[in-house]
């Protein structure tokens, strides 16, 4: 069986599954966009230049490429950030997590469950819906402007702070509309949890950033649900990368036993429950019974307390947060090593910078969350291939498709549309 | 009432096209009621950029197998669902589809498609590149059309 892509994905995939009389003998998720080689670019590249750059990986979540760039640079050159800045920063992040949650949510995952083939078949079927999430949406794409300069590939910060400040009188107006929005952001996880979602709670391990006052998006210690507690220094301690030849991205297993992991909103939100806000913590609680156990079938209720957290921190950091007169720390630049992990929308992003005296940079790596996620997106499949397998051809893809959105894999940032390719061989 | 004229593309190669159109139009000036702006990510971000607009021309790049440079008017009901040249999942024809449901669109709509050679490289083809002017006058004629049709009729 061949089918052709997979759609509302970010860049390109296929998978493919071989079965032998009935049984699954091989499953590949490939990924064939063609490598992008930006880590070789990158060096001999000023380290000043990293975070724009890096902003150019993707076009949906290019906000968590430059915290985890800036940091890794701000850590090598020992730099230290004002504490509004700092809080600032956080806004930003808020930002483009309520630009992508409500992408995802709304105009690539919701309509597979209401077995629609869009979201424009949705948007005919439950129009308030889709105007709310656009309306949540253009919140999210205002802070990312204010904040980046412009909302696609934005440019606004720098090494120490950002190359401007928002002024204090827009960010408390912004705040009241952010505040204003939390009931849509009630109503549209109420809407989530009235979808049939698939219930397939898996014993999986969960990897996500925690911070020990609030809830992880540009920094803290990455930590698991098997007991890891690390600093990013020590990422290469836990995890390992390693060349798959059906795939150009890299895949991502745990150095302990070589499983795979889960990270993202699901595993943020089970490993950080305590440091939610009221609201989507009260949210949180009233799924509770839904959320038994780590399943990627709910991972769109994730999705939609993060929404809530987002943007009650945003509006908290909009109504408290008073801009500094400088918009940025000063900075020299040294020969050192360092890491940095943030929380991108679809799950941890982890950075090695190397500098020289001058500030070139020497070496980056990048480990994107849908690479992390990748072999567990496998693993998954795997499990539920007997289910897909008694399926017709069009349902066995559909559920695939789903079962990968899921994780909401945003595959031209791994790399470096989805086919699906199931071989039978023997009797069926 | 005013008009908004939106630059649609990303940096790669000719996809740049509307972009470029855009940058033209805002040095030369546009009448006063006249407003302009670029879209980089055409797919929900378009809706954005449309939001509150009562009339509004797109620029983008097409491919339709014409030949490159080619400047035509697009009739945006034509546009077919999966012809975007966007790789995240929502291009501008289902965007517009999206809008036309949620009667988010303008009453007023029009779209100046030059069609294109390739989304790879940095900066335009000679053909494409040779294409800014005319869309930019193309632009214009769509504009002044749009102002004759706002002037009060006679009597």
């Amino acid at each position: 069986m061949q089918v052709e892509s997979l759609a509302r994905v970010e860049g390109r995939g296929a998978l493919h599954l071989t079965v032998d009389d009935g049984r699954v003998t091989d499953l590949r998720l490939e990924i064939y966009e063609p490598p992008r080689f930006f880590e070789g670019f990158l060096r001999g590249r000023g380290a000043a230049e990293l975070s724009d750059l890096v902003a150019r990986i993707c076009g949906i979540c290019p906000v968590a490429y430059q915290m985890c760039a800036l940091q890794a640079v701000e850590r090598a050159f020992e730099v230290t950030l004002h504490p509004e800045l700092r809080a600032l920063r956080r806004l930003y992040a808020c930002g483009e997590w309520l630009e992508s949650h409500l992408l995802h949510l709304l105009f690539l995952a919701a309509p597979d469950y209401l077995g629609l083939d869009d979201a424009i078949a949705l948007a005919r079927v439950h129009p308030a819906e889709l105007e709310r999430g656009l309306r949540l949406r253009a919140l999210g794409h205002r802070l990312v402007e204010i904040l980046g300069g412009r909302s696609t590939h934005p440019v606004g910060t720098c090494i120490g702070g950002f190359t401007r400040l928002p002024r204090r009188r827009e960010l408390r107006e912004l705040a009241g509309e952010l505040a204003a929005a939390l009931p849509e952001a009630e109503a549209l996880l109420r809407f989530l949890a009235a979808l049939p979602l698939p219930r397939r709670p898996r014993e999986l391990e969960l990897v996500a950033l925690r911070h020990p006052g609030e809830y992880p998006m540009n920094e803290g210690r990455i930590v698991s649900s098997s007991g890891l507690d690390l600093d990013a220094a020590e990422f290469d301690a836990a995890f390992v990368e390693s060349q798959v030849r059906h795939s150009t991205a890299l895949h991502c297993r745990r150095r302990e036993g070589g499983g795979s992991y889960l990270v993202g909103p699901l595993a943020r939100v089970a490993l950080n429950a305590g440091h939610l806000p009221p609201g989507a913590a009260a949210a949180l609680a009233s799924l509770a019974p839904r959320l038994p156990a780590p399943d990627p079938g709910a991972s769109l209720l994730a999705r939609g307390i993060e929404v809530m957290a987002a943007l009650e921190e945003a509006r908290r950091i909009a109504a408290t947060v008073d801009p500094p007169a400088e918009p940025a720390a000063a900075w020299a630049p040294r020969a050192a090593a360092a890491h940095a992990a943030v929380e991108a929308p679809r799950g941890l992003l982890y950075m090695r910078v190397e500098t020289d005296a001058q500030g070139l940079l020497q070496q980056v790596r990048i480990v994107p969350p849908t690479s992390q996620n990748q072999a567990r997106i496998e693993d998954d499949l795997r499990e539920l291939a007997p289910e897909l397998l008694a399926l017709p051809a069009e349902a066995a893809q559909r559920a695939c498709e789903m079962a990968i959105r899921c994780y909401d894999p945003c595959i031209s940032c791994s790399s470096h549309f989805l086919r699906l390719t199931v071989e039978r061989r023997g009797a069926r | 009432m005013s008009l908004r004229v939106i630059g649609l593309g990303s940096p790669h190669g000719d996809d740049a096209i509307g972009l470029a159109v855009a940058r033209r139009l805002a040095r030369e000036g546009l009448p006063p009621q006249v407003e302009l702006r670029t879209c980089e990510r055409p797919g929900v971000d378009l809706l954005d950029a449309l939001a509150g607009a009562g009339a509004a021309v797109l620029v983008d790049a097409v491919r339709s197998g014409s030949t490159p440079g080619r400047v035509e008017e697009i009739d945006p009901l034509a546009l077919r669902e999966g012809a975007g040249l966007s790789s995240h999942g929502l291009g501008v024809a289902e965007a517009l589809a999206l809008g036309r449901v949620l009667r988010r669109l303008p009453a007023w709509l029009r779209v100046v498609g030059i069609e294109i050679a390739t989304t790879r490289g940095d900066g335009l083809t000679p053909p494409v590149a040779a294409a800014v002017g005319p869309a930019c006058e193309r632009v214009r004629a769509l504009v002044a059309a749009w102002r004759s049709e706002q002037a009060p009729g006679p009597g």
